[in-house]
């Protein structure tokens, strides 16, 4: 052989090698058919154990490895990236219950365009869809109605939980959003805010729906620019 | 959860990564769950900006360098001395395994810890050395002897039609 060594030789398969040392080895490999046939060696071994090992990456994730990311993401992160949530969680029993009070009330009373029923299922209208289809949890002001999380659900889909003078997860279905779960909602003046006692309900509605992470920010817009579909 | 979003993106090269490195897929799937376990536990101390991969991949590494070592404390405590050259291969399970695992595999469990890492982090995941070298903790020049010294010896396992 020549002073090209083999530690030289794999460089060159593994793509290392500087332009004027890869010019060098390919010269020589040239002169050399000893040095020829041991750089096909390495070529063919590289090309077979990414090959051998390359079907694992492309087959589905196996669900117990998912589940641990799921669980994971479900459970913890809420806390950190929704802080919302857990401040609306800390209402007092007194003024919680005001609000469950008032909340039937409303329901039927101040946004009577809400919620519709359509084919024996309730349908988001009027503001509501429309703080559905557009707004983004990240980006939004402070208006009647909030959206807090942007998630799929099992099987497939979007869906939003919102919190308003009603509270609830509605899931994009058709031309339009299905409402999963109307409460009585923290109302959107301040002194009602926190009495909010909806949320851990709609919480456990969203744990029972999800599948796979919360949507991020960047998700969320993606999501919506697709019209949630 | 954005952690978790990644994570998950590159589940499936961890997967395969813990594959190269397992005696079999099983083995890999539990060693990949291991590690995705320690790094949600651990995620305060991934650095946002640096590479998710590579953390994770060093995790990976870790926990299976424990875990042999582990195997191979039991394997000295209860095999006879006699059979103390064939440890970490020894136990019927491990040659109704190996039956089943084709050649690369065999090739690959074959060759020590530390050439198998280099391998299937370069050549199995497409590491740059300096990646590889950074992932493992070693300088470059440690990782570069290590992959020839395993390069030679998978082309000798694996016989000239490799």
């Amino acid at each position: 052989m020549t002073d090209i060594d083999e530690a030289m030789l794999i460089a060159l398969v593994d793509g290392e090698l500087d332009e004027v040392n890869r010019r060098r080895v390919e010269r020589a490999v040239a002169a050399d058919p000893a040095l020829a046939a041991r750089l096909t060696q390495h070529r063919s071994l590289r090309a077979r154990l990414a090959g051998h090992y390359a079907p694992v990456a492309q087959e589905p994730v196996p669900d117990r490895l998912r589940a641990v990311l799921e669980e994971s993401a479900t459970v913890t992160p809420l806390v950190r990236t929704a802080p919302r949530w857990r401040n609306w969680a800390m209402g007092g029993a007194i003024a919680a219950s005001l609000v469950l009070g008032l909340g039937l009330g409303r329901l039927s009373g101040t946004e009577p365009g809400s919620i519709g029923t359509r084919d024996g299922v309730m349908v988001a209208q009027g503001a509501l869809a429309t703080a559905l289809d557009g707004q983004l949890a990240s980006t939004q002001a402070d208006g009647p109605i909030r959206i807090g999380l942007t998630f799929q659900r099992k099987g497939g889909g979007w869906c939003r939980s919102f919190d308003g003078a009603i509270a609830g997860v509605a899931c994009h279905e058709g031309e339009g959003w299905q409402v999963q779960q109307a409460l009585p909602g923290a109302g959107q003046n301040t002194a009602y805010r926190q009495a909010s006692s909806a949320d851990a309900r709609v919480m456990a509605t969203v744990d029972a729906l999800i599948d796979g992470a919360l949507a991020d920010a960047d998700r969320e817009k993606a999501a919506q620019a697709k019209g949630w579909r | 959860m954005s952690f978790e979003r990644d994570l998950l993106a590159i589940l499936p090269r961890l997967r395969r990564f813990a594959a190269s490195l397992s005696r079999d897929r099983a083995d890999g799937d539990d060693l990949c769950q291991a590690a995705l376990e320690r790094g949600l536990k651990a995620r305060d101390q991934w650095q946002p900006g640096t590479r998710l991969d590579s953390w994770m991949y060093r995790i990976m590494r870790n926990l299976w360098i424990d875990e042999a070592r582990a195997r191979q404390r039991a394997a000295h405590t209860f095999a006879p001395e006699e059979a103390g050259a064939h440890v970490g291969h020894a136990g019927d399970r491990d040659v109704e395994a190996h039956m089943m695992l084709s050649d690369v595999d065999r090739a690959m469990q074959a060759l020590p810890q530390e050439q198998r890492e280099a391998i299937a982090l370069v050549l199995v995941e497409g590491l740059s050395y300096k990646e590889a070298a950074a992932v493992l903790g070693v300088p470059m020049g440690t990782l570069t002897s290590r992959l020839v010294r395993g390069r030679g010896a998978l082309l000798e396992l694996m016989g000239e039609a490799a």
